[in-house]
C-alpha cells in the first residue's frame, strides 16, 4: 500500500493532485503533485515510501517568472534520470543546485538553458530572458590563447550584432565589468596564465557584460582556496543584490547554499529525488539528511531576496 | 635524376612567366591554410585537413575515372589526340568531384557519431582510410592521368593551372574576408561553444561556416597543390605562429604570412635543389617551425635565468 504523508510544513487539507490518482503509480514511478499555496512538489515512489519538498509560491510577488518548467525531465537517450520537475524561477532570485557528484545537477541546468532537449516536459522562457552562463573554469582550453579583455568582450556579444570589431561601448562596459570584479588590472593578461581565483572572477566579469537577467554558475568556487572561495561568492551575491538579477548556481557547499540561497533544488539521481523549496524547508527532507548528516536549520539571511 | 649543376636563381627569375602561377597559388593557398590552421588548431581537429585532403584526392581520382570507365574507348582517343590537354565535360571537372568528395568528408566531420558511441577523430580515421586507400586503387586503374594523380597525391605539382589559380584566389579572399568580419564570435564559439550557445548565438551556422571554408579551401588547394603540402599548411604555419605570440589576432597574421612564405618559398627551394615540389614546402612550413620552437626555448631559458638572477 501507498502512503502518501505530508511533509510537516504542509497541512493535509493542502493537498491536492496534479497528477493520475496515487494508487495508479507503481513502485519507482515518478509524480508530481501540487500542494495549494506550495509551488513545487516532485517526489518519487520508492517501494511505497514517497518523499516530498514544497515552497511558497513566488507568483504572487514576481508575475513573469523567468523560467517556469512543467512536468520538466532530464536525461539523456530519452531516459529520463530525474523525477519530473515543476518549478517557477522567479526574478531576482536566488537559486542553489546542490545534490551529490552525478546527481543531474549539469543535466538539469543544461536542459533549463535550452543546451539539452527535455525527456519530457517543457522549459517556458520569459519573452525578456537574457540568460549567461558561468562555467566550471575546468572545462576552458588551457591551450586557447585569450586575453582577458577580449575573453570579457565575449559577453557583450550579440546575435544580430556580430560583425566587425567591438565598440567602444562594448569595451567601456567590459572595462566596467573588470573593475567590478576587481580584475582591471588583469586585462592585458592570458586568461590561461591567471590563477583559479582570478580566472573565476574574469569569468563573472564575462558575465556581467552581457548584461544578463539570468546567471547560472556551475560551481564557481571549484578548487578555490578559501580567500578566492569567500571572494568569489561574494561577487555572486552581487549578482542578485546588485544587479537585481536572477542566480542559478550549481554548487557543493551546502552550508553557503543553505545560507544564501531564496530557494534550493536538491537532485539525487541514485535515490530518484528532485526536491525544491526554501531551505528552511529543504534542511527537513530525510533525503537530504541521508545524504549530509543532521543538517543545521539556516540562519535568516539578510542578503536573500526571497 | 638530374646529375647537372644545379638551376640558379637567375634562371628561376628569367622563366618567372613559367613558373608564376605555381608561386602566387601555392603563397595563396599556404597563407588561406596558414590561417585557418590556427582554426584547426586550437579546435583540435588537426586530422580532419589531411582526412578532407585524402577525400579530395579521391574526388580527383574518380574524376579521371568515371569518364574512362563510362567511354573508355572515346576517353582514349581524346587523350591521345592532345595529352596536355584536360578539357573535359564540366560534370568530370577534377575541381568539381575534389569539392564534392572534400565537402562530404566536411559533412562526416559535422556529422555527431556519439550515438553510435563513436568518437569524431574515429569516423575522421575512416574519411582519411577511404580517402587514401581509394585513391591509390583508383589511381591503379588510371592510365593516361596516373602522372596527374601521383602530383595530387604528393604534391610534386610543378605547373599550375590558371583556373586553379584563380579559384585559390577567390577562395582566399571570400573566406579570409568572411573570417576577419565574423572574428568575435568564431573565436567565442571555438573558445566556449556553450557559453556562445546560451547567449543565442549561432553556433551551428558559425561552426558550419568553418567546417566548410576548410573543406572549400582544403579541397582548392588540394587540387592545386596536393595534399601533402596541404596538410603541412593547414598544421605547420599555425603551429609555428602560436609558438612565436600569445597574441590570438598576431597568431592568425603570423600564420597567414608563414604559410605563404612556406608555399611561395618552398617552390624556389624546390626549384633551386630540384626537389619535389610539394614535400619542400612541407619541409620549408617545418623549418620555419623548428626555427619557432627554437626561439621559444631559448626564451624560456633566458626568461628562468632572470628569474634566477633576481
Amino acid at each position: 500500500m501507498v502512503v502518501f504523508a505530508a511533509p510537516a510544513y504542509a497541512s493535509p487539507c493542502d493537498v491536492s493532485l496534479a497528477v493520475p490518482p496515487i494508487h495508479s503509480k507503481k513502485a519507482g514511478d515518478w509524480m508530481a503533485c501540487e500542494i495549494a499555496g506550495v509551488e513545487t512538489i516532485v517526489a518519487r515512489f520508492v517501494g511505497g515510501a514517497t518523499e516530498k519538498a514544497g515552497h511558497r509560491t513566488v507568483a504572487a510577488q514576481n508575475p513573469e517568472p523567468l523560467l517556469v518548467t512543467r512536468a520538466l525531465e532530464v536525461g539523456y537517450d530519452g531516459e529520463a534520470i530525474l523525477p519530473a520537475i515543476d518549478l517557477r524561477i522567479g526574478r531576482k532570485e536566488f537559486w542553489s543546485v546542490i545534490g551529490p557528484n552525478g546527481a543531474g545537477k549539469s543535466t538539469f541546468v543544461r536542459t533549463l538553458l535550452g543546451l539539452d532537449r527535455p525527456v519530457r516536459g517543457s522549459v517556458t522562457r520569459a519573452p525578456d530572458l537574457r540568460p549567461c552562463y558561468v562555467p566550471q573554469q575546468a572545462t576552458l582550453d588551457p591551450i586557447f590563447p585569450i586575453k582577458v579583455l577580449d575573453f570579457v568582450l565575449m559577453g557583450a556579444l550579440e546575435r544580430g550584432k556580430l560583425l566587425g570589431p567591438a565598440g567602444q561601448v562594448e569595451i567601456e562596459a567590459a572595462l566596467q565589468a573588470l573593475a567590478e570584479v576587481r580584475a582591471a588590472d588583469l586585462r592585458r593578461r592570458l586568461l590561461r596564465d591567471l590563477s583559479g581565483g582570478q580566472r573565476q572572477r574574469v569569468l563573472l566579469a564575462r558575465a556581467l557584460a552581457a548584461r544578463a537577467n539570468l546567471y547560472v554558475l556551475d560551481e564557481p568556487t571549484a578548487a578555490l582556496d578559501v580567500a578566492s572561495e569567500r571572494e568569489v561568492l561574494e561577487l555572486v551575491g552581487a549578482l542578485t543584490a546588485g544587479r537585481g538579477a536572477t542566480v542559478v548556481m550549481i554548487t557543493h557547499m551546502l552550508e553557503d547554499a543553505l545560507q544564501r540561497a531564496d530557494q534550493i533544488l536538491f537532485l539525487d539521481r541514485e535515490h530518484g529525488l528532485a526536491l525544491a523549496g526554501p531551505p528552511r524547508e529543504i534542511v527537513k527532507s530525510p533525503g537530504l539528511q541521508r545524504l549530509y548528516g543532521p543538517v543545521m536549520s539556516p540562519k535568516p539571511n539578510p542578503n536573500a531576496t526571497g | 635524376m638530374n646529375s647537372g649543376p644545379a638551376p640558379s636563381l637567375g634562371e628561376f627569375i628569367a622563366n618567372w612567366s613559367i613558373f608564376r602561377d605555381a608561386v602566387i597559388t601555392g603563397s595563396l593557398a599556404g597563407a588561406l591554410l596558414g590561417f585557418l590552421g590556427v582554426q584547426i588548431i586550437l579546435r583540435r581537429m588537426v586530422f580532419a585537413s589531411s582526412a578532407i585532403a585524402q577525400a579530395a584526392a579521391l574526388g580527383v581520382a574518380l574524376s579521371f575515372w568515371v569518364p574512362a570507365a563510362i567511354d573508355p574507348i572515346g576517353h582514349a582517343a581524346r587523350h591521345a589526340a592532345d595529352p596536355s590537354a584536360h578539357i573535359v565535360p564540366l560534370l568530370f571537372e577534377p575541381v568539381i568531384w575534389a569539392l564534392a568528395a572534400a565537402l562530404l568528408a566536411t559533412l562526416a566531420f559535422i556529422a555527431n557519431p556519439v550515438k553510435l558511441h563513436l568518437t569524431r577523430e574515429s569516423v575522421l580515421g575512416v574519411v582519411f582510410l577511404v580517402g587514401a586507400s581509394g585513391a591509390v586503387i583508383i589511381g591503379d586503374r588510371i592510365t593516361q592521368e596516373s602522372h596527374d594523380l601521383a602530383a595530387i597525391l604528393f604534391g610534386s605539382a610543378v605547373v599550375v593551372e590558371r583556373s586553379d589559380l584563380v579559384l585559390v584566389s577567390i577562395a582566399t579572399v571570400v573566406i579570409l574576408g568572411i573570417h576577419v568580419l565574423l572574428w568575435r564570435p568564431l573565436i567565442f564559439v571555438a573558445y566556449d561553444p556553450t557559453g556562445a550557445q546560451v547567449q543565442d548565438l549561432p553556433v551551428r551556422k558559425l561552426n558550419l561556416f568553418v567546417f566548410l571554408a576548410i573543406g572549400v579551401a582544403v579541397a582548392l588547394c588540394t587540387r592545386a597543390l596536393g595534399a601533402l603540402p596541404v596538410f603541412a599548411f593547414s598544421v605547420l604555419p599555425a603551429m609555428a605562429a602560436l609558438t612565436l605570440t600569445d597574441d590570438l589576432a598576431i597568431a592568425f597574421a603570423l600564420a597567414t604570412g608563414i604559410g605563404a612564405l612556406s608555399g611561395g618559398a618552398g617552390y624556389v627551394v624546390s626549384f633551386r635543389g630540384e626537389l619535389p615540389v610539394g614535400a619542400t614546402q612541407a619541409a620549408v612550413a617545418l623549418g620555419v617551425l623548428a626555427a619557432a620552437l627554437v626561439r621559444r626555448v631559448i626564451q624560456g631559458l633566458s626568461r628562468r635565468r632572470d628569474r634566477a638572477a633576481r
